[in-house]
């Protein structure tokens, strides 16, 4: 197995506080990694400079074989684009947009033309169990509902690692394991890496392993053991 | 992409739709604006090029084609009802003279042609009055070509070679002078377009700054939730490009849908716009059009600036995928946003004494002095309303005080934004009313119940070529006998004495009425004025003239002096009668059509400032109501948390109602003290004037703009409750 | 588990062979520890001694189970107060590893790794269970669900703890 994502004593802080001060990581190919830790112990913060969404201060990123930390906005955006895909939790959907262009629009935003796209995201319906929402808004959804359309938005294009940041965290313990039984089975499906943060332990119970983040640090083995 | 945008931007709820109607809105306003300035400057200089005939005397300007047989030609300025009036006397040499534009040939002598308001002014008034001051019979109307405007006075009279080179100022042309005024140095008749056009400029900007900042508050409008779902984008991938491209894409349609509109708008504004006669004639509907210039730059440049301006403003506030969480709280203003405001009002000091010499000079100077001031208290209003929130949360009692200052003081920029247009409108408002108040109480029009103004005067001046009647001329039959004619007066002329007027007439005459100016004590004759005009300000008295009482009779005339009780009928009959028994001098005329021209003006400008002030009152108190119910909605959550925690509603009230009165009354108070400084400074500087205190309508247009700025505030007080019902507290 | 109470509720669906008793009893509760067969009949003896069930005819010659249980009003009884009364509720402490940490505290050893240790065991163990959840059946699945709440509760208990460790040390070394 080769390492999908990895951090080298990556540090970052917001104005004085700091939120990361030299975490290690490693994540191999297909791994799913649990990232848990208590509230502001910086794993959400991890997490973000992985996926290329915050630039870390000092330290290096690796993602899919090559370094992340040094690209600049639109080349971060681009690959967030095409190789990642992201499930938070909630707000993320575009509110003015049915379902379907919810879940297209990664692909739209790739440059995918409007019919295709939107065939391509009505796939996803079917095999998350949400068929008859395409039209939907997202106002007009359940919370679990607007999780799997999530979801399926990561996924349609296809990504080589999905992020997760407390996916289940405003869902029931019931609707949230649907949700994660249908995340951990696509992403195996397809051979994501997936970068799983949660302070839940039933939920982190769906990865291969966990690693605990605490004042900004990896505690707990970095490496698959 | 660009379909994403659109789609977007339709369906982005009704707080995007009212977004998007006010930009457009206020974009159409100012489009159909811009147009209106544009178009008025088209107008000025048609305008000024249909006076280019009247100029034919300065041959050496003339173009057109050359004819064969020279023209006499003599223009002078005559007066009819307080209206300027062009004569044009001309005298036919051969069957080809020069014609001017809308006319087919010269008249020959006996005939005439006038302008068609002239010619309804010679059916509908008594021929002593206006008609006997033309030999002859009117054989023809002057076409529209020929006309600076539809109300133009103008009459063109044929004579004898022999009598036209008999009058002053007569010369022979071949050509008829077809360049525009302003092109054409020794062109006096027209307009001084160029100061037109400034001031129309200035016009513009005074509207379209409150227009700015008002499209500036509605773009702001729901921002948060714009924010938040471009956040979603990012996350999910969207470059900043992206973001900028269907960001650029929304506020572009709301251009373009505003462009549109103001089109549709402009033809109104254009029918209102002929009847406003800055130039002191009106324009001819035709001449207020537009070029195909101005219109692809309004119409392609206005959507273009908008798309810009997104790009611009987006570059400020970078959407992270993380979305504002992160945000953390702007920097306090510092003291130095004071300083440009103090810049210009120091620029506007430095100039007293140094006043520019040329026109130019002055305008640049003077209007970039109090521009500066304008745009020193757009930059100033943050660090003010700072200043009010400190002073408020140190005065705190109440809950509502504390939560309203503290608030202010996190983010006096936004606080300021909600009153800024209503800032600038009072500064404008202030700073116009301080100049024309001060300017109409110096020189303003004829204060009223001064008999002497409407004192109807022909005289001859031998230093411009005035050839004096000898001293036997009498006066006209009939002159003294002209009901509503009080007396005529003969001054007599004593030639260069000194320093003293040339005219000379004898005390007793002056005695007998005492609204003129009288003799010093002990003379028998006084040193007069041809019209027996004195000076603005000073004394009375009239100086002593060498002259003896006996020497008067022997002197020629240097002027007649009808003194009337102001009744149309004898002014004009009194001119009239003048004008046919001295045929070949300047034209008799009154104080009052002297200084007629410069009320006029000052007339105009005055309602110009009140369009102004009027309009951009509105456009800030529409400002303000955007605001504060998007600042509202914005924040309807915290708010009805608070009231489910049991604060009450008055409460609440009170928040708001603090948080915009404070940097409202703030920013007033500075406004209009920074108006009044550079009304004050300007009036020193250019015209050595002092400041004189505004009329009660300023008090109530300020008092009116103010009580409206606090009903707005009000008005918004049914939607707080609407908002921050129990439903709001909900998580969503 | 109280075995003698989990047979008188099997029986009162129905008389019931000794044999079906404890085919029942491992299927639905066993899980792992088959019932012998020892102890249901010396069970169901102690059970009928007590009157709670009788054995209700002897079919002869049909094999060795011809004696089928049957539950009595008193029995019947008995499992009605014990499906009402709620359990007792215990406090689950965990004593041995409540134990470790202090003493570890105490001799100054490294307690943070304990705690570290076993909450790696516990999610090791809790993803076995959730493994066991998704792939085998309901039944199954509410079983590792009952397993998983408890872990997740005992890693609760961790997490306070680890963050409580210096106040902990604080009172145990004065």
């Amino acid at each position: 197995m080769s390492a999908a994502l990895e951090a080298r004593g990556v540090a970052l802080s917001f104005g004085e506080t700091p939120a990361l001060r030299g975490a290690d990581l490693i994540v191999e190919t297909g791994e799913i990694v649990a990232v848990m830790g208590p509230s502001g112990s910086g794993k959400s913060t991890l997490l973000h400079c992985l996926a290329g969404i915050l630039v870390p201060d000092a330290g290096e990123i690796h993602a899919l074989g090559r370094r992340i930390d040094n690209l600049n906005e639109a080349e971060r955006s681009e690959l967030r684009r095409d190789r990642f895909g992201f499930v938070f939790q909630f707000g993320q959907l575009v509110p003015e947009l049915t379902a379907e262009e919810n879940v297209a629009l990664p692909l739209l935003l790739g440059g995918v033309r409007r019919e295709p796209a939107l065939r391509r995201a009505r796939e996803w319906f079917g095999r998350l169990g949400i068929d008859g929402l395409e039209r939907r808004r997202s106002g007009e959804l359940s919370g679990g509902q607007a999780q799997r359309v999530a979801l399926a938005r990561g996924l349609v294009g296809e990504p080589a690692v999905l992020f997760a940041d407390e996916p289940t965290g405003a869902l029931d313990s019931f609707t949230g394991e649907q949700v994660m039984d249908l995340l951990v089975d696509s992403a195996r499906r397809q051979g994501a890496t997936v970068v799983l943060v949660t302070h839940e332990a039933r939920v982190a119970a769906y990865a291969d392993r966990e690693i605990m983040v605490r004042d900004g640090r990896v505690t707990s083995p970095a490496v698959a053991s | 992409m660009i379909r994403l945008g659109l789609r977007l931007a339709v369906t982005g709820g009704r707080a995007a739709i009212a977004r998007l109607a006010l930009v457009g809105g206020a974009v159409a306003l100012g489009v159909a604006l811009l147009l209106a300035v544009f178009a008025g400057i088209n107008a000025v200089q048609s305008q000024n090029l249909r006076y280019a005939w009247l100029n034919s005397a300065v041959t050496e300007a003339a173009t057109g084609t050359e004819a064969a047989d020279a023209a006499g030609w003599a223009l002078r300025e005559d007066y009819f009802a307080g209206r300027r009036m062009a004569r044009v006397d001309v005298a036919v040499t051969g069957p080809d003279s020069p014609v001017p534009p809308g006319m087919t040939r010269l008249p020959a002598p006996g005939e005439y042609y006038v302008s068609p308001a002239l010619a309804s002014l010679l059916a509908s008034t008594p021929a002593d009055q206006l008609g006997d001051r033309f030999p002859g019979r009117q054989v023809g109307v002057i076409g529209d070509a020929g006309l600076a405007s539809p109300d133009s006075l103008i009459a063109v009279v044929g004579r004898t070679p022999q009598e036209v080179a008999g009058i002053i100022g007569a010369t022979k042309i071949t050509r008829i002078v077809s360049v525009s005024p302003q092109d054409c140095s020794g062109c006096y008749v027209g307009v001084g377009s160029d100061g037109i056009t400034l001031i129309l400029s200035v016009v513009a900007a005074a509207l379209l700054f409150p227009l700015l900042m008002f499209i500036g508050t509605a773009t702001r409008l729901a921002a948060a939730r714009r924010e938040q779902r471009f956040a979603a984008m990012r996350l999910v991938g969207a470059t900043p490009r992206q973001i900028t491209l269907i960001a650029t894409v929304e506020s572009t349609l709301a251009a373009a849908a505003g462009t549109l509109l103001g089109f549709a708008l402009f033809p109104l504004l254009r029918l209102g716009l002929d009847r406003i006669t800055f130039t002191g004639e009106r324009f001819f509907l035709g001449d207020l059009s537009l070029t195909w210039f101005n219109v692809l730059l309004v119409g392609a440049g206005v959507p273009l600036g908008a798309a810009v301006a997104a790009r611009a403003a987006l570059r400020r506030v970078r959407i992270t995928p993380l979305g504002v969480a992160r945000r953390v709280t702007p920097r306090p203003p510092r003291a130095w946003r004071l300083l440009p405001v103090a810049a210009g009002l120091c620029e506007l000091a430095w100039f007293i004494d140094r006043r520019p010499r040329t026109t130019n000079g002055q305008t640049e100077a003077y209007l970039g002095g109090i521009f500066l001031t304008m745009i020193g208290l757009v930059v100033a209003g943050p660090y003010l309303t700072m200043a009010g929130s400190r002073v408020l949360a140190r005065l705190a009692r109440r809950p509502a005080t504390l939560i309203a200052g503290r608030r202010l003081a996190d983010d006096p920029r936004a606080g300021f934004r909600a009153v800024s247009g209503l800032m600038l409108a009072l500064f404008v408002t202030s700073v116009a009313t301080g100049v024309i108040t001060s300017i109409v109480a110096y020189r303003g029009e004829t204060p009223v119940g001064t008999a002497t103004y409407d004192n109807l005067s022909i005289g001859w001046y031998p230093d411009h070529g005035g050839k004096l009647p000898a001293a036997d001329t009498p006066i006209p039959a009939g002159l003294t006998t002209t009901p509503g004619v009080r007396d005529v007066l003969v001054v007599r002329y004593q030639g260069i004495v000194g320093n003293l007027p040339t005219g000379a007439i004898g005390c007793a005459d002056l005695t007998r009425h005492p609204d003129l100016g009288q003799c010093p004590p002990g003379a028998q004759v006084g040193a007069v004025y041809a019209d027996l005009s004195r000076p603005d300000f000073g004394s009375d008295v009239y100086e002593a003239s060498p002259m003896t009482l006996a020497q008067l009779p022997s002197l020629p005339v240097n002027s007649f002096v009808v003194l009337t009780d102001g009744s149309r009928a004898a002014l004009e009959h009194s001119r009239t009668l003048l004008e046919s028994t001295f045929p070949d001098g300047r034209f008799p005329s009154t104080e009052n059509e002297w200084r007629s021209d410069f009320a006029r003006t000052l007339v105009q400008f005055q309602r110009l400032a009140d369009v102004v002030i009027v309009a951009s009152l509105v456009i800030a108190g529409c400002s303000l109501a955007v605001s504060l119910a998007g600042g509202i909605n914005e924040r309807k959550r915290p708010f009805a948390l608070l009231r489910l925690t049991g604060v009450r509603l008055a409460e609440l009230r009170r928040v708001i109602t603090l948080e915009s009165a404070v940097p409202l009354l703030a920013v007033s108070a500075v406004a209009i003290a920074a108006g009044f400084t550079a009304a004050a400074l300007f009036l020193r500087s250019q015209l050595d004037y002092d400041l004189k205190p505004p009329g009660l309508s300023y008090y109530v247009l300020v008092g009116l703009g103010l009580a409206v700025s606090l009903g707005l505030i009000a008005s918004t007080m049914p939607l707080l409750r609407r908002v921050t019902g129990p439903q709001q507290a909900r998580n969503d | 588990m109280s075995v003698p109470l989990t047979l008188l509720g099997l029986l009162e669906r129905q008389p019931s062979h000794g044999y079906d008793l404890k085919r029942d009893y491992d299927l639905w509760f066993g899980h792992g520890r088959a019932l012998p067969f020892g102890q249901v009949y010396s069970t169901l003896a102690r059970l009928a001694r007590d009157g709670k069930v009788v054995m209700d005819e002897v079919t002869p010659g049909e094999g060795p189970e011809r004696k089928r249980y049957v539950i009595t009003d008193r029995g019947a009884t008995e499992v009605d107060t014990w499906l009402t009364e709620p359990v007792a509720p215990e406090p689950h402490q965990q004593t041995v590893l409540f134990a470790k940490v202090v003493l570890a505290l105490m001799l100054d050893r490294p307690a943070e790794e304990y705690l570290d240790t076993q909450r790696r065991a516990h999610l090791a163990r809790m993803r076995e269970l959730t493994e066991a959840k998704r792939t085998g059946g309901l039944v199954e699945g509410l079983l590792a669900d009952h397993g998983l709440f408890h872990l997740e509760a005992d890693l609760r208990w961790i997490d306070t703890t680890s963050a409580r460790l210096d106040a902990l040390r604080a009172q145990v070394k004065p």
